[in-house]
């Protein structure tokens, strides 16, 4: 049954709503200097990323080295053509020191530019080997931390997590180290060599340099009065456009596209303003920085032409401070901007250190014989902030027996399912298997012992067949059709073109949400755990395939402890035991007609499950009778 | 100066088509618009600031050629060259910030009127189009691609003009005193052209080679994340990690091949280029020797040929910046060359508000037909239930009802008119379309209730709560109807938002009603006070219903049932039951699931 790729209504909101949350992303590409951002840690990415560094050390130093010989190789063209220069103003020019200047010249550009290219290549192969190494340290770090922690991810987050944010530090090792030391290696060498040749006019080189700077700091700070407002009105701006897309839908259907429109073009008029009036304050300062930080000229020649009249400077060494005098500052705004670049890559990669800092979930790894497969609850309580979302909830689930867990929206439904598989770990109490502590069980024994159904199913760019061999991976090709045949599966897989090797894409969207759903029971069958979990396994199901999922778990169930989330009451009547949760506590428990006599909360909820099935719309015109849905027992 | 790697060009750079960087140029020009006055004085002035630092290099030149011809130095001259210094200076600081005052301003007066003008377009766009586009690129367009666009025009645009300035002019002074040096000069600068385009277009093109093989591993290291869970519940994480593993490696060896092809068309412009240097050196040198230039002219000559080539070096990354600019600029192009959908010279008004759909055929990709010959009639205040399988086109004719998209062939018509002959405002006053997903606006609850019709009094909004059932969970929250929904404000159950939307529409009161019911399961309490609102909002309505619970339509005055974009069946609940066809099928799954029960 594949499904024509065609975005909802829905499906278009809720993407909205991921990035308001998220805020747009900021182009990067932009030199100048946004206020904002108080005193981030400039150095974070560089740190974070030197611990992967163990292996390209000597890489990047033969980058650093043959990149500070390629900016000294630049500097020998300056060198030959100082010496013609000299030599024409002395009148001894002669073909040969031509041509061996010349010659020196060229063969500076060919090799300086060899070794450029090797130093790139260099310092980039250096950047891709950390880059690896961060991403396996990543996965690897990933697997130790608690499920619970990747619960209501965005889809999103992951491609930061591990193309975007990575990838964006590359540039630190690709660039930034090689060319940030070489620039600074071509600053001090340059520097020296012209204090040596004439500590008066290094002066008159270097003097603008510090004054350009300063003027950049003072423009900035000037600027940095408007940072909140800045921010604020592009915050005010990017929302605003957010909200004015993800409401299109509604703004169209309703006829109020003017009102919305005003709003967002007022925002976008605030922050046009905003940034001009930033700009203003900024420029006067700011601005010459690009205009003064070249024109070092403009002192080396007057210095020069007084210490000339003065009769303490001859002519060569002019020469010489004109033509490397002129290029003093380049090595120094190269640093700059591999600063300005850095600071830039550290604010935003902050996703993998997060990840990264983030406690693995404590790991007992020890293999313990369990005593049966009762799961028993003994006074838990849990939170995912200070406030408790399970408080004190004890109950045992027997092996063979089913646990239904029933309650409105937010009782602590999950909560309790996700303890089972220690998806989180309680916050007092305790959660027992067999008799033993989850926390005393090897996590791999545990996820033997315990089989998970979600309430959406994730399913692998692959074929159906091995994502259903996913639950055991060497059943034969027999075992992996009985489980499908069990699941409710083998027919609609057959009915497609390729059968079981079908290739899902996109993590199976091509299939609808209860196909996706029984190929996740078929491998959890596959697995025969003989604890099961089943969390709102229908939720998402439409009703011609909610039949064959539920066919599909009662294949899973037969014998073993099942605790199973349901809103569909009509799923868990049966149940040994239903706990009723309410507010994290369980405020009932029973059997179904036990609970439905006792005329509490269950009672209440059962009441309203069975008017609503009933009730249809426009009940009262109906043209026909209506015949009984079904018998259910009362 | 860039956060991105021209080695390793940014996905979003590499995507778009490639254009010369001259046509690139020439796209911003145009989008430049009434602001074109403004940054081409921003330009001009970056191009007299090179001028001024050119004028500095005319003192050295005249300060050599004096020292060289024999000249003493004193301090009068001294002064003069000083006063020259200090006019040059003058120049670059004045001119640097007109330019940087006029480019900045320019830019975001320019970044503004484009917003406005796409936020204006987009709102008379279809739905349709904003239904098929992916996930968050018209948020980019207007904020991160709006900045590249800004940050061009601010920064490249001077830059380029800045990296142009002083080579002109050196190139041209040098053309008149002897022309084999002038064309010493010039040679390089010639040669390096065409290397320069070759190695920006390659960069380009390997750019969009480069992420279509990355595209993959990078698509694996993701789905490790994103399924990292099932995964670990199925304790197969060596598995994992090591197609994790297969995957990143891929990536790494991919990026270093493609930094090897890249790397060397860039070195090569650059030695191409600094190659000037050392012919400038011999052609100047053996001019001079062989007495067919002064003295002057050569020394000229070797102190200008730094200068005149150091600026050109940096174009190379400035064009990094044209080519990421023209990629937003193609994004942005996206949304304006789209067309609003056609609107009738005189609007039609509707006789009744029955609906027909007539031969209707819709496809939403050529080729891939999702609805075809759907012909169905629904009078006035009835009730017409669609049923079918997942992907049959369910949701596909609801769309077109409310106009997100055209039909094809045939014609959607509402009281005897074709949708497409009603004003747009017509339309959306007539229909009422419930969403399965909810979408709030950061407000107050009354504010998003009384959205539903303009000038709604707080009667009215209370009365619209009533009939939805959202009136006591509403009175029961402390700021009651003034609780803020959305960011930062209450967050509310998928319920009761869906009872929240649903007053809106009650609200809005509209004559047909179009209505996608929603598939999760919810808790009883809310399920039941979601039927409940519903069948207050489409009381006596004209009603097009999706529906995923038979139970809901059984009372339907007509049930089509949709099978691969065509009506398979039609009828009531008991005739089509009767027929024993698909829908029997889906009635029999139904009953079967709700008899069903665990163990």
């Amino acid at each position: 049954m594949t499904k024509v790729v065609h975005r909802t209504a829905a499906k278009w909101i809720s993407d909205m709503t991921d990035i308001t949350r998220d805020g747009p992303a900021v182009g990067e590409a932009d030199r100048r200097p946004k206020p904002g951002a108080d005193a981030p840690d400039y150095l974070a990415s560089l740190k974070l990323l030197s611990r992967f560094l163990a292996g390209s050390r000597l890489h990047l130093a033969a980058a650093v080295v043959i990149a500070t010989a390629a900016v000294a190789c630049e500097l020998l063209p300056i060198v030959a053509v100082c010496r013609v220069l000299t030599a024409v103003l002395a009148d001894g020019i002669d073909a040969a020191l031509l041509l061996k200047a010349a010659g020196v010249a060229l063969a500076a550009v060919i090799v300086g530019y060899a070794l450029m290219g090797a130093a790139v290549g260099l310092s980039h192969v250096v950047a891709f080997d950390v880059l690896c190494r961060l991403r396996l340290a990543l996965a690897r770090h990933l697997g130790t931390l608690p499920l619970g922690w990747f619960e209501g991810r965005k889809s999103g987050d992951a491609k930061k997590l591990v193309i975007d944010e990575p990838e964006s530090m590359e540039l630190i090792f690709a660039h930034g180290i090689p060319e940030g030391v070489s620039a600074l290696a071509t600053w001090l060498a340059v520097s020296a060599w012209l204090i040596a040749v004439d500590w008066r006019m290094a002066l008159a080189t270097m003097a603008l340099t510090p004054i350009s700077f300063a003027a950049l700091v003072l423009g900035m700070r000037r600027g940095g009065r408007r940072a909140a407002d800045y921010q604020r009105a592009g915050a005010r701006m990017n929302a605003s456009i957010v909200e004015f897309l993800a409401g299109m839908a509604v703004v169209k259907i309703f006829n109020r596209s003017g009102d919305s429109f005003a709003e967002t073009a007022g925002a976008v008029h605030g922050y046009a303003a905003v940034e001009t009036a930033w700009a203003r304050d900024y420029l006067p300062l700011g601005g010459t920085f690009f205009a003064l930080a070249p024109a070092g000229i403009v002192v080396i020649l007057p210095v020069g032409a007084f210490l000339m009249a003065a009769g303490s400077l001859d002519l060569p060494t002019l020469a010489l401070f004109v033509i490397l005098g002129a290029n003093y500052s380049q090595p120094l705004m190269k640093l700059f901007n591999q600063f300005h670049t850095l600071a830039h890559i550290s604010m935003g990669s902050t996703r993998v250190a997060e990840a990264l800092a983030e406690p693995p979930q404590p790991d007992s790894g020890r293999r313990v014989a369990l005593a049966g497969h009762d799961v028993v609850f003994e006074n838990v309580s849990f939170g995912y902030g200070p406030v408790d979302v399970l408080s004190d909830v004890s109950f045992t689930a027997r092996a063979g027996a089913v646990t239904a867990l029933v309650g409105p929206s937010g009782a602590g439904k999950s909560t309790v399912a996700g303890l089972v598989a220690r998806f989180r770990d309680p916050r007092a109490g305790r959660v027992t298997l067999g008799g033993v502590d989850l926390r005393d069980i090897a996590l791999d024994q545990l996820m033997e012992t315990v089989a998970f159904v979600f309430q959406d199913s994730f399913l692998f760019s692959d074929t159906i067949a091995a994502n259903i061999r996913y639950g055991d991976p060497r059943a034969s090709d027999a075992e992996v059709e009985a489980a499908a045949r069990a699941a409710r599966a083998h027919d609609f897989i057959t009915a497609l073109p390729d059968g079981y090797a079908t290739r899902l894409g996109d993590r199976g969207r091509q299939l609808s949400g209860g196909e996706r759903q029984r190929i996740a029971i078929a491998r959890a069958i596959l697995k025969d755990a003989p604890v099961i979990v089943l969390d709102e396994a229908t939720a998402f199901a439409d009703p011609d395939n909610e039949a064959a999922i539920q066919e599909a778990i009662g294949a899973l169930t037969a014998g073993r402890t099942l605790i199973v989330v349901a809103h569909r009451l009509h799923t868990v009547m049966a149940a040994d035991q239903i706990l009723v949760l309410d507010g994290g506590r369980v405020a009932e428990r029973g059997r179904h007609d036990d609970l439905v006599a006792g005329g509490g909360l269950y009672a209440r909820l059962w009441r309203d499950y069975t008017e609503a099935r009933d009730l249809g719309l426009k009940p009262a015109a109906a043209p026909f009778p209506v015949p009984r849905e079904e018998a259910l027992p009362r | 100066m860039t956060a991105v790697d021209p080695l390793v060009p940014a996905g979003e750079a590499a995507g778009a088509d490639i254009h010369s960087d001259l046509a690139s140029l020439r796209r911003v020009w145009r989008l430049a618009g009434s602001r074109r006055g403004r940054v081409a004085r921003g330009v001009a002035f970056r191009f007299l600031q090179s001028l001024s630092l050119g004028l500095a290099f005319g003192g050295v030149v005249w300060m050599l050629t004096g020292l060289a011809g024999g000249r003493a130095m004193d301090v009068r001259w001294a002064g003069e060259l000083t006063a020259l210094m200090a006019a040059s200076l003058a120049g670059q600081v004045l001119f640097g910030y007109l330019a940087a005052r006029d480019s900045w301003l320019a830019s975001f007066a320019l970044a503004g009127d484009l917003r406005l003008s796409i936020l204006d377009h987009l709102r008379r766009l279809p739905m349709g189009f904003h239904l098929s586009r992916h996930r968050g690129d018209t948020v980019t367009a207007l904020t991160s691609d709006m900045q590249m666009l800004e940050s061009f025009l601010s920064d490249a645009l001077g830059r380029i003009a800045q990296a142009f300035g002083l080579p002109v002019v050196a190139v041209a002074f040098f053309l008149v005193r002897d022309w084999a040096v002038g064309l010493a000069l010039l040679a390089p600068m010639a040669a390096a052209l065409p290397v320069f385009m070759w190695s920006s277009r390659r960069l380009a093109r390997l750019g969009i080679v480069r992420q279509d093989l990355q595209a993959a591993a990078g698509a694996r290291m993701i789905e490790f994340v994103q399924g990292i869970a099932t995964v670990r519940a199925f304790n197969r994480m060596a598995k994992g990690e090591e197609s994790f593993r297969a995957a990143v490696e891929a990536f790494r060896a991919l990026s270093i091949q493609m930094v090897a092809r890249l790397s060397m068309p860039m070195a090569l412009f650059g030695a191409t280029l600094m190659a000037g240097v050392p012919v400038v050196m011999l052609v100047t040198g053996l001019r001079y020797q062989a007495g067919s230039i002064d003295t002057a002219t050569c020394v000229a000559a070797l102190v200008l040929v730094f200068a005149a080539y150091a600026p050109l070096l940096g174009l190379a990354q400035v064009m990094e910046l044209v080519r990421m600019a023209d990629a937003s600029l193609t994004r942005m192009d996206r949304i304006l060359t789209a067309k609003p959908l056609p609107t009738p010279a005189v609007p039609a008004e509707p006789r009744g508000f029955a609906l027909r759909f007539e031969a209707v055929d819709f496809a939403y990709r050529a080729g891939q037909p999702m609805l075809s010959g759907v012909d169905f009639a629904a009078p006035e205040r009835t009730m017409t239930a669609i049923v079918g399988p997942s992907g049959s086109g369910k949701s596909t004719m609801l769309s077109l009802i409310a106009r997100f998209w055209d039909v094809g062939a045939g014609a959607v018509r509402i009281g005897g008119v074709d949708v497409r002959d009603l004003s747009e405002e017509r339309l959306a006053s007539l229909i009422t379309v419930v969403f399965q997903d909810v979408y709030l606006f950061a407000g107050t609850l009354f504010d998003n209730i009384a959205f539903g019709r303009a000038g709604a009094s707080r009667a009215d909004v209370e009365a619209a709560a009533h009939a939805a059932q959202a009136h006591d969970f509403i009175a029961a929250l402390p700021d009651g109807y003034d609780t803020r929904v959305g960011e930062g404000g209450a967050t509310l159950s998928g319920g009761e938002r869906q009872r929240v939307s649903i007053a809106r529409a009650i609200l809005k009161d509209a004559p047909i009603v179009l209505l996608d019911e929603a598939t999760a399961a919810i808790d009883p309490s809310n399920e039941l006070a979601i039927q409940k609102a519903l069948a207050s909002l489409v009381a006596d309505k004209t009603l097009v219903v999706v529906a995923h619970r038979l139970s809901t339509i059984r009372a339907a005055d007509q049930i089509l049932v949709l099978d691969g974009g065509r009506i398979v069946e039609r009828g009531g609940h008991t005739d089509l039951l009767a027929d024993n066809g698909l829908y029997r099928r889906l009635w029999d799954g139904r009953s079967r699931a709700a008899g069903w029960r665990i163990r």
